[in-house]
């Protein structure tokens, strides 16, 4: 399965995946080269909807692994079905002269498969997406090099399992800890930032087409806007403005205002200090008089 | 599809390994499998595309964000489009052109009874490259000598010893003051192992006030402190009671252990206990009576950020400002520098504990919780004592527990009233000098 970028960059497009050509060529090259990408960057840039676009232009599944503080092998990687070994063991007991081996209970009959290993043994190639590594501990990012380098995983009992066909992995990461550099080794590297107004607007046209020219125009503009403030302790991601821009057409509104602002402002920003910070540093007026101005570039409140 | 050029030969990838060895050069730990990764990356783009070629050597060769501003400089200054490649190209034959000329003079005027002294290449140079000032002293000294009563021309060689001292001792001035500009910009010193404790300029700075370290003496004592702060993080983290020896059932060896008793689970066996992480807050008076600690707080903080994964930092003085995003980063020293100096709100007010603490627990309440280690650095100097006593008693209660560095020097601690108080609730611990902060170290904490 192999796709020219172009046509991938055509496929980005279609699927409403709004992304500079410079993103588009890394992942065409993590493609084509079948290195796992590792994608960096704040929360809600749209790191996890690349694994997931990724699968679905590649008309292929996606497979999920979540990490967090404790994620080992026998969560990411198999297990053995133990209920069903002992089943096995005490059915062999009541019948008279059947022997059990132990390689009788150690083969794929009993195995559970998890995400790296059904990645692996994927008749088709498939998306592999490993996401927020960073919340896995060192040992486990150690334990993943055999995985991405070599696409092939040991299990005692089995010997080596080598992949039938490569994965496409895409590693993504919030950058709360520093990644190893054996790990950045295997990878190709991609760093996601917050779009920029004219690229936020296309994404509202594309994912929320009942918006308004005006309306994505004047969500985009206030979003970067409060994307700029230091003091904000969680940034809106683009979800957020999505489900914003879907609020506000549900509600009907056509265009913004400060009190709508101000009315509709948990959807943005999630937590009571941030809200707080916005009512204090802009507040409703701070938004009207940044409307107004929107056409000349103007600045929607004083504040740093 | 953009064309697929064929790479050119061995030059192309002469002219890519030195730009790696650029990268290396840098710090950026670009090695043979990064070079591989690009090489193949290079042939499936279009090598006409200057944004595509960049592109690939960024996905390739830079694994890290903070890293993509110097290999973008990096780039422009070595992939040249081709115009400014002629005007590089101009602007060096004009280089060369002014420096034979310099050179030229250079000769001209180092001479000894009409007959030129001899200064190598490099000395030439570096007289042609001296500040007017200085070239004319010299000029002036070779001539008044020239001029001289019985002066033979034997005195030649003599000359020429005086004149390559002088240049030699130019040369050293130079590098010295380059040496001091760039660690008064980094902000700490390359004292390296030997601020080991048989220093003697270790042993002094251990004992001296904090304050009184004079500028000379700032790298020695910033490396010990942080070597100190990093200690003293291993010494606060450090697990005194033994929790339960086992983790949850491991039913897979507990299985293959129990085969030999037919399958019946005869003995269990047990994972690995999880240890759960424990967590640092920092919480850094910068108020006008800390200032003169500035260099205590800022680098006892960034050897604690070397080894603590779960660092938070405040600063306070009457409100608290969240520094943690800036040490997340991991942007050096410089950025931090200037978030805690220069663009604090914080910086050199009025202390008020109790708001600042009540700001804490309002604006973050889920840094305080029974895993968190909480420390203070301040001097506890505070206005509303009583109410600031209240506050940290309320956090005390959150907490796991409160350690209070105090930089003010013991003596003075009777002095004032907030130190009896504040010490009731926590530990308080002296640290006016690197050697109390020693001490803080050797068990007792």
């Amino acid at each position: 399965m192999t796709i020219k970028l172009d046509e991938l960059i055509k496929s980005f497009n279609k699927a409403g995946y709004i992304c500079e050509e410079s993103t588009a060529l890394t992942v065409f090259l993590a493609l084509d080269l079948q290195k796992p990408l590792l994608i960096e960057g704040a929360p809600g840039v749209g790191k996890t909807e690349m694994g997931k676009v990724l699968a679905h232009i590649l008309d292929t599944d996606l497979i999920r692994l979540q990490c967090y503080e404790g994620l080992d092998e026998t969560k990411a990687l198999y297990e053995w079905n133990y209920q069903r070994q002992l089943l096995r063991i005490q059915m062999n007991r009541n019948l008279e002269g059947e022997q059990i081996k132990e390689d009788d209970l150690f083969s794929d009959d009993y195995l559970l498969e998890r995400p790296l290993l059904k990645a692996i043994r994927a008749e088709k190639r498939s998306v592999l997406l490993i996401d927020e590594v960073d919340k896995c501990d060192p040992e486990f990012e150690a334990f993943l090099f055999e995985v991405l380098s070599d696409f092939q995983v040991s299990i005692p009992e089995l010997g080596t399992v080598a992949a039938k066909n490569i994965p496409a992995v895409v590693l993504t990461s919030n950058n709360e800890r520093e990644l190893s550099d054996g790990l950045k080794r295997r990878c190709l590297y991609l760093y996601l930032d917050f779009p920029g107004v004219e690229k936020e607007v296309a994404i509202i046209k594309a994912k929320v087409p009942q918006a308004g020219d005006r309306l994505a125009w004047e969500t985009a503009r206030i979003v970067a806007h409060l994307r700029q403030q230091q003091d904000l302790r969680k940034k809106p991601s683009i979800a957020e403005t999505l489900d914003w821009v879907r609020a506000l057409v549900a509600l009907n509104r056509k265009r913004l205002d400060g009190k709508l602002v101000s009315e509709t402002l948990n959807l943005l920003l999630k937590t009571h200090a941030d809200q707080e910070y916005f009512q204090r540093e802009i507040g409703a007026e701070g938004v009207n008089s940044f409307l107004k101005q929107s056409g000349n570039g103007g600045e929607i409140c004083k504040c740093r | 599809m953009p064309v697929k050029e064929k790479l050119p030969q061995s030059h192309f990838e002469d002219n890519l390994a030195v730009f790696a060895s650029l990268l290396r050069e840098e710090g950026l730990p670009v090695g043979t499998t990064e070079m591989v990764d690009a090489l193949s990356a290079l042939s499936r783009i279009d090598l006409s595309s200057r944004d595509q070629f960049k592109t690939s050597l960024q996905a390739t060769m830079v694994k890290n964000r903070r890293d993509q501003a110097l290999f973008n400089r990096l780039f422009d200054s070595f992939f040249l489009p081709p115009e400014e490649l002629k005007k590089q190209s101009e602007r060096g034959a004009r280089y060369k052109k002014e420096l034979e000329s310099k050179m030229d003079q250079a000769s001209r005027e180092m001479q000894f009874k009409g007959e030129m002294l001899g200064l190598s290449q490099d000395e030439l140079q570096q007289y042609g490259s001296l500040p007017s000032e200085q070239r004319d002293r010299l000029q002036d000294f070779v001539a008044k000598t020239e001029a001289g009563v019985n002066v033979e021309p034997q005195f030649k060689p003599l000359l020429e010893n005086v004149v390559k001292s002088h240049l030699r001792y130019c040369r050293s001035q130079e590098k010295r003051s380059r040496e001091e500009t760039v660690s008064r910009g980094t902000g700490s010193g390359t004292g390296g192992e030997g601020a080991e404790g048989s220093d003697g300029l270790t042993d002094y700075l251990r004992e001296i006030d904090i304050e009184q370290i004079q500028a000379a003496e700032l790298p020695a004592a910033e490396q010990l402190l942080q070597r100190l702060s990093r200690k003293l993080a291993v010494q606060i983290l450090r697990r005194r009671r033994s929790g339960p020896r086992s983790g949850p059932l491991d039913l897979r060896r507990s299985l293959r252990d129990n085969m030999r008793y037919g399958g019946i689970i005869f003995k269990l066996k047990h994972k690995p206990k999880r240890r759960s992480k424990q967590q640092l807050l920092l919480l850094c008076d910068v108020s006008g009576s800390m200032k003169k600690y500035s260099t205590f707080v800022i680098h006892f903080l960034l050897g604690l950020q070397e080894v603590v994964r779960n660092l938070s930092c405040f600063s306070f003085s009457d409100s608290v400002e969240n520094l943690t995003p800036e040490l997340k980063g991991r942007s050096g020293l410089k950025p931090l520098l200037d978030r805690v100096i220069r663009r604090s709100k914080n910086w050199g007010g009025g202390t008020n504990l109790a708001k600042a603490l009540d700001q804490l627990s309002e604006k973050y309440p889920d840094y305080l919780n029974a895993k968190t280690t909480l420390i203070v650095v301040s001097d506890t100097k505070t206005v509303s004592i009583d109410q600031s006593v209240k506050r940290l008693g309320a956090i005390r209660d959150k907490v796991k527990r409160i350690i209070w560095l105090n930089p003010m020097p013991l003596e003075q601690w009777s002095d004032y009233r907030s130190v009896a108080s504040i010490g009731e609730l926590v530990d308080m611990w002296p640290c006016s000098t690197i050697a109390q902060l020693e001490e803080v170290l050797t068990g007792r904490l």
